[in-house]
């Protein structure tokens, strides 16, 4: 029996030595001696897969790009910590307490749920960070979150201002019917809407609200029709849009007044889905289109074919193509003022993020550029329309307003 | 009054649709009283794969849909064979918790094979409304509703005087006895899931032509348990009849409250009407009551 | 329970003792410290892993005593957690009150939620019952999501980190003796339950509860009360992780994660103290594993593009089928079958 007893006592030991040994192993996997190190964190995977893919390959396709043909950023190569958050609040919660670990400089994320998750963390460490899609909560007030790109309350704003300034052409206030997702996508412009509808002189005469699994928007749509607004804004994703536009045609709604999108849903599945009933409906989007003419469009296009040739076409590739070029501004601007030894998170907030000023993005989106008290770096989006089946851009940069919000 | 008209028009069509998915599950309940809680999963696939053919691989309407309908077959008989099978005798959590692994399982694997999140049928029904008083509907919604009703009269008839229907209801009264008459039981339990899954198949087919194909057909499916619970769980008649009652409780309730109440309201009317049934008449409308003996 | 050969109870105390040989106590020493000392060597990635499966294991010790031993099957569980969460969340934030109150607050107010949809329980059973708690987790979420001067509706709402007296827990390091105290008093909670007269009562009542009632044990009172005891558990849970993430948002508390956790403790095993604690390392440590390493596969072998996003689920959806056609007594019942055959070896046939 003496035999069985040291043995318990072996085995409790060697346990104790595997636990111990975990955390080494962990620690392995976070080693890399570069000064320069980013963090980005990606749904990869989860219900958000279809945009967080092709936007966590444009942005490491970026970084390559940046790393291998202009010798990295002022001559250092960028390392990149990137992990899969899964569109899982938990998870990223874990990630941006090992990117703050991993000494990353900033970090980035794509969707504002995900950033959501990370913000205070991120914010109590002060580590300072971007998302690609933000939503207005995120900003306000500006603590170390910034906004690459407007959000949809700016959507909104920005095709408010540009429906009064061009296409209304009555007197007094035009009626306007907002019909929202029931998520941060809709309720983003219903914000926005209510912080200033009335300084820009719009009457809100009906909000609807909608799942992004709805089959049918005939009986939000006749509440709507009772009060004949002059124009339907949606700020959703492309399914319940191409609902809500093949419901309006059928109630003879539309064509009539003009019905707006959000950037959410303004992409070529809107027209796929909606068919002939979306001719004439108009959209805001912050990037160009693939295949203009700017210049950041070609090298673009020369990674996205050799490296993700599916990815050819999505939207989302090239707003995290600029995000790789904006991440690689910053940490030039952060090593021009500090010189590269002396690199933290702090410093590069202080040095690049807020040193921003009219870096042009390749001409992918508005010109991006860091003003006090507002936390968006590029606030300006263009305004579309679908002529024919196709989308096609009708204005240049329309710059959204700062939005006075009220949150605490 | 005119709004009124719209939203019960539209609240009858509507609920037609979930009627169909309902009788899915219906079926399975009836001929092998296990809980199918991976149903709006199986509509799902059955979606993409009608994708697959009709878009991806460009068969024409004549060759694609008998093959979606085959597909469901073998789909069925699949999940029947491998993962009911040697389940036959376990507590009910186990076959409830198991077909929760499969609509697991099988939203991974739509996700694996179709990487869009969305997607859009080509269309099989005219396009122009109907219009009836001062509401208009769309062909495809009378188009569900029709089919579903023939559904429902297929499956009646079926289940009261054909021979394999009736030992399927058998089976789900008391598989011992029929097993002692000599019934092949396992026969009987494929079959009943290889119907379910073509029938969830063509709900599929008509809700993804409606309103295209995405993640919200398995919350579409979730709004049919709330069908089922109010007919109750083995009745085809009270899946018909439930179906619209619902549909116009979401659209009536939708329609008079929201400007009230909130909006959305409209989301959450199933599942208040799920609970209050169980407050007050469990077995649903026309649901058999179970007696329980020790 | 198995004891070694040759140990004998010669009182009834010592036949309940859950820690009966001077083995078992210096196993549970041991664990303890080694538990305790983690944070000395553990980096701070490991730690906030071991946090989530901490906040886990109590919600998932929660759903263990509705559904393992009372039989009550809940689908909602996410739902209840969420109650917890945001009543945490809006009582610290809004109110300004001091995180102790919002936790044991976030418990009661869960468990009271809980009972109240449970209440139908004393009428239906089974899937019936199950479908009750789908809705009640839908019906939870939206009211969440539309009460937005309460809870920030779909913009979620902050939460300012806990603090006990003069201690804040900001580092991992600190939550992590926080949860991992609160994890040990919860097991230690759920094991003397079982052993108790509300244990016996619910697993009476899970075996067959119309016997239970003809032999004189309250349906009422105890069904109610296996959902007061799970729901607040979960509530306690979701208080923790509110002040994890710092940030709560009701798209977190999905259906899917009701189901992940009936999965996990179905694996880990079903009415079992130790369950739930194997299911949740299990499920946790896969999930990471395939966080790291699906996106590594794909590229390096070139699969289709859906791969990384769709293997998740597949693997869980198959781990729970597998096990409940394979091992329905899940991953407790193999350790104890380990346990005894140790004992026993080398006849341990």
């Amino acid at each position: 029996m003496n035999w069985k007893k040291s043995l318990k006592v072996a085995i409790i030991v060697c346990l104790a030595l595997v636990i111990a040994a975990i955390p080494l192993l962990g620690s392995a996997c976070a080693g890399g001696g570069s000064k320069v190190k980013v963090g980005f964190s990606i749904c990869y995977t989860g219900v958000a897969a279809e945009k967080g893919r092709p936007m966590g390959n444009a942005k490491l396709d970026c970084i390559k790009y940046i790393n291998e043909e202009l010798g990295g950023v002022a001559g250092y190569e960028i390392e990149v910590i990137w992990r899969d958050n899964e569109y899982d609040a938990a998870k990223a919660a874990t990630i941006i307490n090992e990117l703050i670990n991993s000494e990353c400089l900033l970090f980035t994320t794509n969707s504002s749920k995900m950033m959501m998750a990370s913000a205070e963390t991120a914010n109590r460490a002060e580590f300072p960070g971007f998302a690609v899609f933000s939503s207005p909560v995120l900003t306000n007030p500006p603590q170390h979150i910034y906004a690459q790109m407007p959000d949809y309350g700016d959507d909104w704003a920005a095709f408010a201002k540009y429906y009064l300034d061009n296409i209304w052409k009555g007197t007094g206030k035009p009626k306007m019917a907002l019909h929202l997702l029931n998520n941060p996508t809709g309720s983003g412009a219903r914000d926005a809407a209510n912080a200033l509808a009335d300084e820009l002189g719009i009457d809100i005469v009906a909000d609807e609200e909608h799942t992004p699994t709805t089959i049918s928007e005939i009986e939000s749509l006749t509440r709507i029709k009772a009060e004949s607004p002059d124009i339907l804004y949606i700020s959703s994703t492309p399914q319940p849009t191409s609902i809500i536009v093949k419901n309006a045609v059928e109630l003879g709604m539309y064509p009539g007044m003009t019905i707006a999108c959000g950037h959410a849903s303004f992409t070529s599945v809107l027209v796929e889905l909606a068919g002939a009933d979306a001719e004439d409906v108009y959209g805001v989007y912050p990037t160009v289109n693939w295949g203009d003419n700017v210049s950041a469009m070609a090298k673009m296009t020369e990674y996205c074919q050799k490296y993700h040739p599916d990815d050819y076409g999505n939207m989302d590739y090239i707003t995290s193509w600029a995000e790789g070029l904006i991440v690689a501004e910053i940490l030039r601007l952060a090593i021009e003022n500090v010189g590269v030894d002396n690199l933290t998170p702090q410093a590069v907030e202080e040095y690049g993020f807020k040193k921003l000023n009219n870096f042009d993005v390749g001409g992918l989106h508005g010109p991006v550029s860091y003003t006090p008290g507002d936390n968006r770096l590029s606030k300006s989006v263009r305004v579309f329309k679908v002529q024919n089946g196709e989308i096609v851009p009708i204005t240049g940069w329309v710059e959204a307003p700062l939005i006075p919000y009220e949150f605490d | 009054m005119d709004e009124l008209l719209q939203f019960v028009i539209t609240g009858i069509t509507v609920g037609m649709v979930y009627a169909l998915i309902a009788l899915g599950f219906v079926l399975i309940w009836k001929s092998s009283g296990v809980a199918n809680l991976a149903l709006g999963q199986l509509v799902l696939i059955s979606s993409w794969f009608t994708y697959g053919m009709l878009v991806q691989a460009g068969l024409p309407l004549w060759l694609g849909f008998p093959l979606v309908i085959l597909f469901a077959l073998a789909l069925g008989w699949i999940v029947e064979r491998f993962v009911l099978r040697p389940l036959i005798a376990q507590p009910i959590l186990s076959l409830i918790t198991v077909t929760l692994g499969i609509a697991f399982f099988i939203e991974g694997a739509v996700s694996f094979i179709w990487p869009k999140s969305v997607a859009a049928l080509p269309r099989f029904f005219p396009q122009e409304t109907i219009h009836i008083g001062t509401a208009v509907v769309s062909q495809e919604y009378l188009w569900a509703a029709a089919i579903s009703l023939a559904l429902f009269g297929l499956l009646s008839l079926f289940f009261k005087y054909h021979k394999m229907g009736i030992a399927m209801r058998a089976t789900a009264d008391d598989q011992m006895a029929v097993q002692a008459c000599g019934v092949p039981v396992t026969k009987i339990f494929s079959w009943s899931w290889m119907f379910a899954c073509a029938l969830a198949a063509i709900g599929g087919i008509l809700m993804s032509s409606i309103g295209g194909i995405t993640f919200g057909l398995v919350e579409t499916g979730l709004k049919a348990f709330s069908v089922v619970i109010l007919g109750g769980l083995d009745s085809f008649l009270g899946a018909i009849i439930a179906g619209p009652i619902i549909g116009l409780a979401e659209n009536l309730g939708g329609g008079y409250l929201t400007p009230l109440t909130w909006s959305g309201v409209k989301e959450v009317i199933p599942f208040i009407i799920i609970i209050i049934v169980m407050f007050l008449k469990p077995y649903g409308l026309f649901g058999e009551v179970r007696i329980e003996r020790i | 329970m198995d004891l070694p050969t040759g140990t004998r109870n010669y009182t009834y105390g010592q036949d309940m003792a859950i820690f009966r040989t001077k083995t078992h106590w210096v196993l549970l020493l041991a664990l303890l410290i080694i538990l305790f000392t983690a944070p000395l060597y553990w980096g701070n990635y490991w730690l906030g892993v071991a946090n989530l499966i901490g906040i886990t294991i109590i919600a998932a010790t929660g759903l263990n005593i509705l559904t393992g031993y009372c039989g009550q099957l809940s689908i909602g569980h996410a739902g209840f957690i969420a109650v917890g969460a945001y009543t945490s969340a809006v009582l610290t934030n809004r109110l300004e009150l001091p995180f102790l109150v919002g936790l044991i607050a976030a418990g009661l107010i869960a468990g009271l939620i809980g009972t109240i949809f449970g209440i139908p329980s004393l009428r239906v059973k089974g899937f019936y019952l199950a479908i009750t708690t789908i809705a009640a987790q839908f019906i939870i979420i939206w009211v969440i999501n539309h009460w937005t001067n309460v809870t920030g509706g779909f913009n979620g709402i902050s939460v300012p980190p806990a603090s006990i007296g003069g201690i804040t827990f900001i580092s991992q390091t600190s939550q992590f003796y926080l949860i991992m105290i609160i994890v040990v008093l919860v097991i230690f909670l759920a094991k003397n339950l079982a052993r108790m007269r509300p244990g016996r009562a619910f697993v009476a009542v899970r075996d067959n509860d119309l016997a239970a009632e003809v032999m004189g044990i309250n349906l009422f009172r105890y069904k109610l009360l296996a959902f007061f005891v799970g729901c607040s558990l979960a509530g306690i849970a979701g208080s923790l992780l509110a002040h994890w993430i710092g940030f709560m948002n009701a798209e977190n508390f999905t259906l899917m994660d009701s189901i992940l956790y009936i999965g996990m403790i179905i694996i880990g095993g079903l009415g079992t103290v130790t369950g739930p604690i194997f299911g949740v390392i299990f499920i946790r440590m896969l999930q990471q594993g395939i966080t790291f390493i699906a996106p590594v596969l794909e590229q390096t072998f070139a699969l289709p593009a859906g791969f990384t996003t769709g293997i998740g689920p597949m693997v869980f959806g198959l781990a729970i089928v597998l096990f409940l056609i394979l091992e329905p007594r899940g991953l407790a019942h193999r350790w104890q079958l380990f346990k005894a055959s140790y004992r026993l070896w080398p006849f341990s046939y």
